[in-house]
């Protein structure tokens, strides 16, 4: 007897058990049935389930609570004017969008996930990758942007996987991610030279001056040197990615659904990418 | 009639029993198997170790004191030993040893102890913090682990000799206190140079009762430029002439300086209003013009933080370069005995960036570039990281 039939054999005996025991029958049923209604009835959101306090006081005060250490230019700094930089535009720019007054609130980096935990903010945005450690109480959104190692070459030369490097040069910055990474690939690959450079610039500068076919460094001080420097261009991904997440808390799953969904809306329509520009 | 037990289970169709007792005997199984959990590490000495180096001045500041489990304990002093620096200062905290007044609990310190020794690592112990019961009651004052006050300086003075005569064999020598020039280090009061020269001559000649040997050290004070003693802070510079100005020479054997580069390099001259790694220079000159320029100076606190995101943190390649050029300066300088590095490791470090992004190893040993550079310096073998 194969497996199927031993299956349908099985099927027909229960449903012959269920006919000779209607009432036994009708009580599994209910049985189930209740525990769906419980469910459904118990979802976050629900009735009776657990309900989301921080966007139900969001939507009364109108207001939003952010947290950030604004000691990160061009990220997020404190100056005469208050606290301005690409985090706190994206953080006023999610408040408009939801409707509420974005109000942040500066502290030290360490303090961060405290004051989430403890619910002196709503969401975090200052620099955070996820953290596992952190995930049982913590939401991470999709990033709102990548700071990895990135390849710079030149335009009529263009590097944009590490793939494309074997038999040619590399440029970094010393004891950097990239420079380790670059170290990797150059195990991985059958010839990589690298070129080892005090400072981020300094390997883009030596792309330029034909030491190097591409400069692996991070994304903020490529897209800052490029910005003054046409002769070269950027890879469209990081080779060493490192996201940038908003941080909110688990339990505010209203919260973080429409966080996200603004967020998604900034990256489609295209702000995201403006207020990116305008600070790199 | 009232269905028996028997006659409701002999309804229920056969398949179902099956099914259910299987299920049940599952979940025995999973049961019995929930209270297993894996055992802890087994540490086993291991035959004593010796650091190899070229260059004894290397040492670092390891945090043990929170490090719980022992195999985390031997692995860091292992990693210290292998890098190639002889000495480590490490944190003793009053509160944990004397947790109870009167009561000395040393199982932890003598952990340490142990595999330092263990490792070839010289110790420096770096005392302090103020157990509950020689704070005032919560009730009457809310007070930090840093708040001592004079009504229980004897009661210090009796850790510190206690420690002494436990470790004085086996140690390089105690610090008293930490950066009492901060107001935070000193029970977030106003910073008392006099007040920390007393605790200071008190717990020298304490610790010289137990051990006649052992190099009390004093200071340890905190770079900064803050003038004013009101405020939260006084300049290092200024704390010093204070405490030489109300007795203190004389009552240690070295000064204690942490001096740390922030953004400039380590040749950067100093200055006294700027914050740099040649400002303990200056803590040289106060000590020439009183006439005690025989104390030798230990850098127990220095370094260079190369985090992303702070303003006063470094590139990773200026880092190895700045931290290299810091130690050939103190080799060269007759003055000095040793520059340990903050920090080696912390042990947890979600909640601490600013220390993580000093520390050599990550929490989870994995070795950072400066790590490496530090190795080849101190073992004089080729740099990994070199222009």
């Amino acid at each position: 007897m194969n497996r199927a039939h031993a299956l349908r054999h099985r099927a027909r005996q229960t449903v012959h058990a269920a006919r000779q025991h209607p009432r036994l029958t009708l009580i599994a049923i209910a049985g189930l049935a209740l525990l769906a209604a419980a469910w459904v009835l118990t979802r976050p959101g629900a009735p009776f389930g657990p309900q989301d306090g921080t966007w139900r006081r969001s939507q009364i005060n109108r207001d939003l609570y952010v947290g950030l250490d604004p000691n990160y230019p061009p990220f997020a700094e404190w100056t005469p004017d208050g606290i301005i930089g690409l985090e706190a535009d994206i953080a006023h720019e999610i408040g408009r969008r939801l409707g509420v007054k974005t109000s942040i609130l500066i502290m030290g980096y360490d303090g961060l996930y405290d004051a989430l935990y403890i619910g002196t903010v709503d969401f975090l945005i200052s620099g955070l990758r996820r953290n596992p450690a952190y995930e049982e109480w913590v939401h991470y959104t999709p990033p709102y942007f990548d700071a990895g190692q990135v390849l710079v070459s030149r335009p009529d030369a263009p590097v944009t996987r590490w793939r494309d490097l074997d038999g040619k040069t590399v440029a970094v910055e010393i004891a950097s991610a990239g420079d380790q990474a670059a170290q990797r690939w150059q195990r991985r690959l059958h010839a990589l030279d690298i070129v080892r450079a005090m400072l981020p610039q300094e390997a883009m500068q030596a792309v330029q001056a034909g030491e190097a076919d591409a400069a692996l460094v991070d994304v903020v001080s490529a897209r800052l040197y490029l910005a003054e420097h046409d002769d070269l261009v950027m890879a469209e991904d990081t080779a060493v990615p490192e996201e940038f997440v908003i941080a909110l808390r688990e339990e505010n799953f209203r919260m973080i659904a429409e966080v996200e969904d603004v967020l998604a809306e900034m990256r489609a329509d295209g702000t995201l990418d403006a207020i990116i520009d305008r600070w790199l | 009639m009232i269905p028996t037990l028997h006659s409701i289970s002999s309804r229920v169709p056969p398949a179902i029993w099956r099914t259910g007792g299987w299920l049940v005997r599952l979940l025995i199984v999973l049961i019995a198997l929930r209270p297993i959990t894996p055992a802890p590490a087994h540490v086993t000495l291991g035959p004593p170790q010796t650091v190899e180096t070229q260059h004894p001045a290397v040492c670092v500041h390891t945090r043990l004191t929170d490090e719980v489990e022992e195999w985390k304990v031997q692995r860091t002093l292992s990693m210290v030993r292998e890098m190639g620096a002889s000495t480590i200062v490490e944190f003793f905290p009053w509160p944990y040893a004397e947790h109870d007044e009167g009561r000395y609990d040393w199982a932890h310190f003598d952990r340490i102890m142990l595999h330092a020794r263990n490792q070839g690592l010289s110790v420096i112990a770096r005392l302090g913090l103020v157990p509950d019961w020689a704070r005032p009651p919560v009730v009457e004052k809310v007070t930090t682990l840093t708040y001592l006050t004079e009504d229980y300086y004897d009661e210090f003075v009796d850790f510190v000799r206690a420690f002494v005569a436990r470790y004085g064999d086996e140690i390089v020598g105690v610090i008293i206190w930490n950066e009492p020039n901060l107001g935070i280090e000193w029970g977030n009061r106003p910073v008392d140079p006099e007040a920390y020269t007393g605790l200071l001559r008190q717990s020298y000649t304490a610790a010289h009762a137990a051990n006649p040997d052992v190099v009390v050290m004093g200071g340890a004070l905190a770079p900064t430029v803050n003038p004013d003693a009101s405020g939260s802070a006084l300049s290092d510079v200024d704390f010093l002439e204070r405490m030489y100005e109300a007795g203190a020479k004389g009552y240690f054997d070295a000064l204690a300086v942490h001096t740390y580069g922030f953004t400039r390099p380590a040749q950067d001259p100093p200055d006294p209003d700027v914050v740099n790694f040649r400002r303990v220079e200056l803590l040289r000159e106060v000590m020439a013009r009183y006439g005690d320029d025989a104390t030798p100076v230990y850098i127990t606190e220095s370094g260079w933080n190369d985090d992303p995101r702070w303003t006063n943190a470094v590139r990773p390649g200026q880092r190895i370069v700045y931290t290299l050029e810091a130690f050939e300066m103190v080799e060269a300088w007759p003055w000095t005995e040793t520059l340990c590095l903050w920090n080696f490791r912390i042990p947890f470090d979600l909640n601490n960036r600013r220390d993580a992004y000093y520390a050599l190893v990550s929490s989870d040993f994995h070795i950072r570039p400066v790590y490496e550079a530090v190795q080849a310096y101190a073992r004089g073998w080729e740099s990994p990281y070199l222009p």
